[in-house]
């Protein structure tokens, strides 16, 4: 079962390269899963424990491998953490349910990630909801993306009605006239 | 900064070759597709110049910003291409936000979390797509190429009656296309700002909607209003801001118009305009002060309502929008 919890979330690894830098085994890599999903996503081909054929980069440590996969080999190796899965793209999200299917997994997202066409059963935390599709999961994921997100109205203030660039004097609107003097040129 | 600004950074196996035109831009897109990559080329270069085996070419520095010290550290920079790889929390904050607002360099920013403080245009999120071989001068090698593509593409679509217009404001915006729209019986509704449209679209009891926004800040929001399109139809028409209508309308003549609006980035210096629209909304209170066009943002000079000038602004509307307005 997959669970999700929208928004800012403290207790989920951010930065994933970094804690798979640092915890993961060469062993993770000798598991027929984490293979299929170095192939599909990465494009790449495990050799050996420590050496994976990259068709962009050429032989290269499991270090070098792609944020993306680096989050799912976290999720699928670590399923009692929660992992910030923005650092995957929506080219990891077959390989998020899939791991789903196997085992209890919880992931953290920021950003609306694309199941797919498909019925799935996605339990949304920050609304206890099953969703099942994307049309029952995008509207949850819009009321929580900003959940944990402290709202600063000066930043996020679009009225400019109230910029000192913008403001013109009360009273100093002119009547309505069309005045043809106003057309072409740089006589504005 | 203002300008455009051409990247190539390349080593034996990749190069990358882009540009940047504003002062947010914003990676995201598949994974494994180089923005990782990409980044770490230009830190190498940072850190060791052409020592570092990669080749940079653009006409103002490029630069690398990361970890608890990004504050101290961006304040020696300036008139730079800042790039911020994912991983780095601080680019949700308001902090950074602020940081980047009065600022005078570019940010190139790696992420696909909707970073809501700061007004990013839809024209400036990309992804990497890798796009062939071809061999270097050392013919053991060939060199991949990595170009960046726009994610948002507004092509036009099949033909669209909307039976609800969600305007992103509630200023002159809004009551141009509340008059536009009523005039033809379609109801028309202000979000009361962007980050209330998707909420306002997604609440709607109707199926088919037009959302009218400023694609000069609405990067953000572009997720979710996409994403909506799972279960309705969703039409989004994002001009750069109601403004940059109003000046390419042809109602507002000279040749600074012309030439601000064919070649924006250089007219528009990152650290006075936080985004493209306040830009747009300064220029147009300018040059139609004192005249009977004057434009006040809270409220619209009821000008703008008379036929001339509303078929003017209605002229640079997509026509795939089936009404006859």
């Amino acid at each position: 079962m997959l669970s999700i919890q929208f928004g800012h979330m403290p207790e989920a690894i951010f930065d994933t390269a970094t804690f798979f830098r640092n915890v993961y085994l060469d062993a993770w890599l000798d598991d027929p899963l984490a293979k299929r999903m170095i192939k599909s996503v990465d494009k790449s081909e495990v050799l050996g424990e420590r050496l994976i054929r990259s068709r962009a980069l050429g032989l290269i440590p499991p270090t070098d491998l792609s944020g993306g996969v680096k989050t799912l080999l976290l999720i699928y190796n670590m399923p009692e953490r929660v992992f910030n899965a923005s650092t995957c793209g929506d080219n990891c999200a077959y390989w998020i349910l899939e791991i789903a299917r196997r085992q209890d997994i919880t992931i953290n997202l920021r950003h609306i990630m694309n199941f797919g066409r498909g019925r799935f059963s996605i339990k949304v935390l920050n609304t206890g909801e099953v969703a099942h599709s994307m049309a029952e999961l995008v509207p949850m994921a819009i009321d929580h993306l900003r959940d944990g997100m402290e709202i600063d109205r000066e930043l996020e203030r679009t009225d400019l009605r109230e910029d000192p660039i913008l403001r013109v004097p009360p009273g100093a609107m002119p009547a309505i006239q069309r005045d043809d003097i106003a057309f072409g040129g740089d006589r504005l | 900064m203002r300008g455009t600004h051409q990247v190539i950074v390349r080593n034996n196996r990749v190069q990358f070759k882009f540009e940047v035109s504003r002062n947010i831009t914003i990676i995201r897109g598949d994974s494994a597709t180089g923005k990782t990559t990409l980044i770490g080329m230009i830190a190498d270069y940072e850190r060791n110049g052409a020592a570092s085996g990669i080749e940079l070419f653009c006409d103002v520095p490029c630069v690398i910003l990361e970890g608890p010290r990004w504050k101290r550290d961006l304040s020696f920079i300036h008139g730079s291409i800042v790039f911020v790889d994912e991983g780095n929390a601080f680019t949700s904050s308001h902090d950074f936000a602020r940081a980047v607002r009065d600022s005078d360099n570019y940010y190139v920013i790696a992420t696909r979390e909707s970073l809501f403080s700061l007004p990013y245009s839809v024209s400036e999120v990309y992804g990497i797509r890798n796009s062939g071989r071809s061999s270097s001068r050392y013919p053991q090698v060939s060199r991949l190429y990595s170009t960046f593509y726009q994610i948002y593409d507004p092509s036009p679509s099949a033909p669209f009656i909307p039976e609800l217009v969600v305007v992103e404001d509630s200023n002159a915006g809004f009551e141009f296309f509340s008059e536009l729209f009523s005039r033809v019986g379609i109801p028309c509704v202000s979000a009361g700002g962007k980050g209330n449209v998707c909420r306002t679209v997604k609440d709607a009891s109707e199926q088919s909607i037009l959302v009218i926004a400023d694609g000069a800040a609405f990067g953000p929001e572009m997720e979710g209003a996409t994403s909506l399109g799972a279960y309705k139809r969703v039409r989004l028409f994002l001009p750069e801001s109601f403004e940059w209508l109003v000046l390419n309308s042809g109602l507002i003549g000279g040749s600074d118009v012309a030439d601000a609006l064919a070649n924006p980035s250089d007219h528009i210096e990152s650290r006075d305009f936080f985004s493209w629209e306040r830009f747009f909304t300064a220029f147009l209170v300018g040059k139609t002060r004192g005249t009977y066009l004057q434009y006040e943002k809270r409220a619209l000079n009821p000008a703008y309502l008379q036929d001339h000038e509303m078929g003017a602004i209605k002229g640079e509307m997509p026509k795939d929008i089936g009404v006859s307005l």
